[in-house]
């Protein structure tokens, strides 16, 4: 993906939704895009596969899958990847089911409309996914409405059907935030030994960086539509730059340790209506200086960018990390 | 010690009753099945479990809100249970809730002024201009801007109407306040500041919290106590570390194990237990211990008697034929 822009014209002005976003993803990689809401982490996933289908939106930048472009694609072109070489994992599983046919009826369908398998065949191949994902007796639960199912159970056929076209690309969008955590931990479980089987690459959209902890390899932190920062997993918890992403880290209660104060970032999320002309993270920030009246470009080491004026001295000084600390 | 006790249960049932699949046959699901409780003063007892064990109608059955289908609440020495509704109003605003879902539990139609101004008018608490004065004096106290008092709901964000009910619970001065999830619809960085105002509040007031959520980090920043809610009964109580570091139950030791952590620093993390299946139908009980079906750790003995709620050391209590870290628990209290 190269600086995908989404603005809707709106009454009030030109809402800039996604305001440049560039990231790859490679073969078999989790890359995890993590921000609060707002923030613009769907938007610009669901825009790169044709479905915001406002009419006052616009798209630009490019996104190149396998090579191929297919940002501006019709409807019937994109229809072969939708739900076929790019699978698709929602965050309410009961709104990505239709309450009104069984569970079988709609992964036959889907099967049948990207492979080429009889009937028969494509309810063999239904009951053979809901096994994998972990359905008891799928069998006698192929033929169940949606409703008969639990939350975590819904879950699991959601993710049978973005799998039964052996997608290269599996993109989840906050697939566990509607779970429990004992569900979210099976359901996380059963998306990683999937991957391994299906040797598919993810991106997981969450606002749950303990989540994105858990799964993902890279990882793309946005604010106001923006990329503050983009780093390998481990480098990004341990060794953050961004003071956004100091705030989204320091500001979740943790389980091994109890401060007195949690941490906060001050003020409330800014409106994509009128985004600063500079750093969008600047109104919030601790650390603002003359300088974030300009939009900081997004720089770094060839792993790790951050998009933010501070220099290394002075993250060094105000967030020494344990290495430099001692 | 039993006067520093704000609010007791005893033994609190509540069955709901619907109708079952086959003519005239009644369903009963237990959605709290018999819980005790004592919040002491002035401190926070966080009540932690999956959606669907029970613990917002705990929350309600204690506020009254619902009536209990057996035990008693008592407050203060005043057995709430045995309450007329026209006996128990002057006690209402002793206890105050605060609800999850700061978009559904404000008025749309009445400005944000007029909604905390309202449990002021109720009781007559003070004149038109003393309740204004009052309406100020808590936007300031919450951090909202007290010009901001004739707008509407649907112009603050999810933070600050959360401010805006916890004024509301606030403005007549209880004693205890009751969080029902209260800042699960919040994202990270507003959740984090509605909890150190909650920190604040608590001091400056001294306020009694009963803390309900499932978020284990949440529970664990804010409560001194806890109580683990499974299918409508508590598992596990005790204090806040202890339980945290040392857990019993093998239900609260796979909850803390899975929750997902950030890998910030070399500790080795818990070992995940990854418990299977789902939580069992209200109505529909496993015999035992409820939560044997899904118990890594369950024998016969589990599925036939359900085992007690002991206190296994003073401050923890466990209701498991099998309590794990049970040398760990009973070494660190020996020395006392």
């Amino acid at each position: 993906m190269r600086d995908l822009k989404v603005s809707f014209a709106t009454r009030q002005g030109v809402l800039r939704a996604v305001d440049g976003l560039s990231f790859d993803v490679g073969q078999k990689e989790i890359v995890g895009i993590v921000g609060e809401s707002g923030s613009g982490k769907s938007v610009a996933i669901y825009s790169m596969l044709g479905l915001v289908r406002e009419k006052n939106v616009t798209v630009t930048g490019s996104v190149l899958f396998e090579g191929r472009e297919i940002l501006g694609l019709s409807d019937k072109e994109l229809q072969p990847i939708r739900g076929g070489s790019i699978g698709m994992i929602f965050q309410d599983p009961m709104t990505a089911l239709t309450p009104v046919y069984t569970v079988g009826w709609q992964l036959v369908e889907q099967i049948r409309q990207h492979l080429h398998l009889s009937k028969a065949a494509a309810r063999q191949r239904a009951i053979e996914l809901l096994g994998q994902v972990g359905i008891p007796d799928p069998k006698s639960r192929v033929d169940r409405f949606p409703h008969e199912f639990s939350g975590g159970m819904r879950q699991r056929v959601v993710i049978a059907m973005a799998l039964s076209c052996n997608p290269r690309l599996l993109i989840a969008d906050e697939p566990t935030t509607a779970l429990d955590v004992t569900t979210q931990a099976q359901i996380l479980d059963l998306m990683l030994k999937l991957q391994d089987t299906y040797d598919s690459s993810i991106v997981i959209i969450t606002h749950d960086m303990g989540v994105i902890a858990e799964m993902a390899h890279r990882v793309v932190v946005m604010y106001a539509g923006r990329p503050v920062e983009i780093a390998p997993e481990l480098e990004l918890v341990r060794h953050p730059r961004h003071p956004y992403t100091w705030g989204l880290l320091d500001a979740v209660p943790r389980l091994d340790t109890k401060n007195e104060r949690l941490h906060t970032i001050r003020g409330n999320a800014v409106s994509p209506l009128n985004l600063p002309p500079g750093c969008a993270f600047a109104p919030r920030c601790d650390y603002v200086m003359e300088k974030c009246a300009q939009r900081p470009p997004l720089e770094g080491d060839a792993g790790h960018v951050d998009a933010c004026w501070l220099s290394d001295d002075q993250r060094v000084a105000i967030r020494p990390t344990e290495e430099q600390r001692a | 010690m039993s006067d520093d006790v704000v609010l007791q249960a005893t033994d609190v049932v509540k069955t709901f009753s619907s109708r079952g699949k086959k003519l005239g046959n009644r369903v009963v699901a237990r959605a709290v099945n018999g819980v005790s409780l004592e919040v002491k003063r002035g401190e926070t007892l966080g009540i932690v479990g999956e959606s669907g064990c029970g613990k917002s109608t705990l929350a309600r059955c204690l506020v009254q809100l619902l009536p209990v289908t057996s035990g008693t609440v008592t407050f203060e020495g005043t057995e709430l249970t045995a309450l007329s509704r026209r006996r128990l109003r002057p006690y209402r605003r002793k206890f105050q809730l605060v609800f999850q879902d700061p978009y559904a539990s404000l008025n749309p139609r009445r400005t944000v002024g007029d909604i905390v101004a309202e449990p002021l008018r109720i009781n007559h608490l003070g004149t038109s201009s003393e309740i204004d004065e009052r309406v100020r004096q808590l936007f300031a106290t919450v951090g909202l801007d007290a010009a901001a008092i004739n707008r509407y709901p649907h112009e603050f964000s999810g933070g600050q109407r959360q401010r805006i009910g916890i004024a509301r619970s606030l403005s007549v001065n209880p004693t205890l306040v009751i969080a029902d999830e209260p800042v699960s619809a919040l994202d990270v960085s507003i959740q984090a500041q509605v909890l150190n105002l909650m920190a604040d509040l608590q001091h400056e007031f001294n306020l009694t919290y009963v803390f309900i959520a499932h978020d284990l980090g949440v529970v664990r920043h804010v409560s001194d106590r806890v109580g683990v809610m499974y299918l409508g009964e508590f598992v596990e109580f005790g204090d806040v570390e202890s339980i945290y570091s040392t857990p019993l139950h093998p239900y609260t030791e796979a909850l803390l194990s899975v929750v997902p952590e950030l890998n910030d620093t070399d500790a080795p993390r818990r070992e995940r237990i990854i418990i299977t299946g789902d939580v069992p139908d209200p109505a529909d009980r496993p015999s035992g211990c409820p939560f044997h079906p899904r118990c890594p750790v369950a024998t016969e003995l589990c599925a036939v008697e359900k085992p007690p709620l002991l206190t296994i050391v003073p401050g923890r209590q466990v209701a498991c034929h099998y309590p794990r870290n049970l040398a760990a628990v009973t070494a660190t209290a020996a020395p006392q």
